[in-house]
């Protein structure tokens, strides 16, 4: 089978594994699963721009921002359908995602992650001063995907974009164009020497971004039924971040993996308001002095110590590698 | 016509302050070029004006008679100009191969033609056939330094920009990377070389160029050079 197909039959198994969730659980755990998916989409394509690309951008959850209101917008004031709407927001996000890129992605490092947050926070302010239009705090009401609250369709529906998302996103790192990004990352010098036009592809990975996080805010928007600027706060993005960096930093399943357990934990945790976070930057400063490969790295030792007690399991726990 | 030729460049980091006072030099098709001088004469901010890293404050730089001095360095590139800068420019947690490849892949996205290109590679440099599916972290000076050159080659270059290629190598190394240009004169790439070791620079140039605080001090043939030798290696040791 090609290697294509074999990720895409892995992908529906995977789906399938995971279809019996909102039949075990209650409906508030479902909703739980969902955000947790939600989260999944936006810390892996975030680790997409920052890990892979090694563009630290702050404004990513401002992309699913933009996609949610966009969309929110025009089914409230032009009738458009939803999915028409959710398209049109990730339309959106990708021509302001280019925008921003031209203007930002020829600073370096510290210059980028202040000048996307000031973006983020300017549009956020903007959202909640154009009451009007917005609604601002007040909240803006959104269609239902489905047309009810009830969350397991929404459970399905996530867990599809998901798994699509990352699929896309495995493609994407593992292509030619993935090998382009991490070479910037590393030496951005010597991949211009290479040939590349470095900002070139910058751009391109700030767009492809940009278009996943405005896929997840847009739905996540339909199933929540209201949107306020809130999630725009810098909170959400440092969430992101939290998560990638407690799954582990440019590997490809650490960011899922982090966003499903920081936000069950931040879930378990609710009642401690806002030490949570605290508690998180503590985490990540830990994980990131102490063990940068996460939980991910964690899942890997402990298969291979699983692997060395019952040697007849160690190809499935262990990883294959390249030869090194 | 000249394949490459600087006209009047003056260029700097920043705009008001010229590394390069006022340059003018031509390198000949098929030959090697070379250019000495002391350290901080500029000739590394030469070659990285050339390769469009800078834009020439004042002047023109041209390849076959073609203004090139506007373009970004990926333009210049698909021109068929090639720069192995000073020190190793590989990527350190890639392969052998993957670092020859990720270079041919950029420039010529055809299976067929990569590969022989990557076999040429391996045949000119054997010790990075044994390695080749080693990090390339795992190389010594001398091979990171043949790996860099080897992964400009692989893209088939025209006209080679070469900044001290033998800096920080063992004498031995260093004979077999000016062995490798010469035979990479030989199969019609034409060679700017940037370097501070005179001695190796004369031997192997056909044209030399000697700059100083920005400017062309001396130009002339390898004879030229040759007979004067020490006096030159003198003036630049002792930057008079």
């Amino acid at each position: 089978m090609p290697p294509l197909a074999r990720r895409i039959a892995w992908s529906l198994l995977a789906f399938a594994a995971l279809s019996w969730l909102p039949l075990a659980v209650s409906e508030y755990h479902t909703h739980v699963f969902i955000i947790s998916l939600y989260y999944v989409i936006l810390a892996a394509s975030w680790n997409l721009l920052a890990g892979y690309a090694g563009q630290f951008s702050l404004a990513h959850h401002t992309f699913a921002g933009i996609g949610a209101y966009t969309s929110a917008l025009l089914s409230l004031y032009a009738g458009v359908p939803i999915l028409v709407g959710i398209g049109a927001g990730v339309v959106v996000a990708a021509i302001v995602g280019y925008g921003l890129g031209t203007l930002c992605l020829r600073m370096r490092a510290i210059y980028l992650a202040l000048a996307t947050w000031a973006f983020a926070e300017s549009v956020r302010l903007l959202v909640a001063v154009e009451y009007p239009i917005t609604r601002g705090d007040q909240g803006l009401k959104t269609a239902l995907f489905f047309g009810t609250a009830q969350p397991t369709p929404y459970y399905y529906l996530f867990l599809g974009l998901t798994l699509v998302s990352l699929l896309v996103i495995w493609q994407i790192v593992h292509s030619r164009v993935g090998a382009y990004l991490q070479a910037i990352r590393d030496d951005e010098e010597a991949a211009t020497v290479m040939g590349l036009d470095t900002f070139k592809w910058k751009r391109a990975a700030f767009v492809i971004s940009a278009v996943f996080a405005a896929v997840a805010g847009g739905f996540q928007g339909h199933y929540i039924g209201l949107l306020s600027p809130t999630p725009m706060k810098f909170n959400e993005m440092a969430m992101i971040i939290i998560m990638v960096i407690a799954g582990g930093f440019r590997t490809f399943s650490g960011p899922a993996l982090g966003a499903v357990f920081i936000e069950l934990l931040s879930e378990e945790l609710r009642a401690w308001g806002e030490i949570r976070m605290v508690l998180f930057a503590v985490l990540v400063i830990v994980v990131a002095r102490a063990y940068p490969a996460g939980l991910l790295g964690l899942c890997v030792a402990a298969g291979k110590r699983l692997a060395r007690l019952a040697p007849g399991l160690t190809p499935l726990l262990t990883a294959r590698r390249p030869e090194d | 016509m000249a394949r490459l030729e600087v006209e009047h460049v003056a260029a700097g980091y920043v705009e008001g302050i010229d590394i390069l006072g006022d340059i003018t030099l031509r390198v000949e098709p098929g030959s090697i070029t070379g250019v000495i001088g002391p350290n901080g004469a500029g000739k590394s901010t030469l070659l990285k004006t050339i390769f469009g890293f800078l834009h020439p404050h004042r002047g023109r730089i041209t390849l076959d008679g073609r203004e090139i001095s506007a373009l970004a360095p990926y333009e210049i590139k698909r021109l068929g100009i090639s720069y192995v800068p000073q020190g190793a420019n590989i990527f350190p947690q890639l392969t052998v191969e993957e670092n020859l490849q990720l270079g041919a892949w950029v420039i010529k996205q055809d299976r067929a033609r990569v590969a022989g290109r990557l076999e040429s590679a391996y045949t000119a440099f054997p010790r990075l056939r044994e390695k080749r599916r080693r990090r390339a972290t795992t190389l010594s000076g001398g091979e990171a330094k043949m790996l860099s050159l080897a992964k400009e080659l692989v893209t088939e270059p025209t006209l080679l920009l070469v900044d001290e290629p033998s800096a920080g190598l063992a004498p031995r190394i260093v004979e077999q990377v000016y062995a490798q240009l010469l035979s990479v004169r030989e199969q019609g790439v034409t060679i700017l070389l940037v370097d501070q070791n005179i001695n190796k620079a004369v031997q192997v140039s056909n044209y030399l160029y000697m700059i100083e605080r920005g400017e062309v001090r001396r130009e002339g043939p390898r004879r030229d050079f040759v007979d004067q030798l020490h006096a030159i290696v003198r003036d630049a040791l002792l930057g008079a």
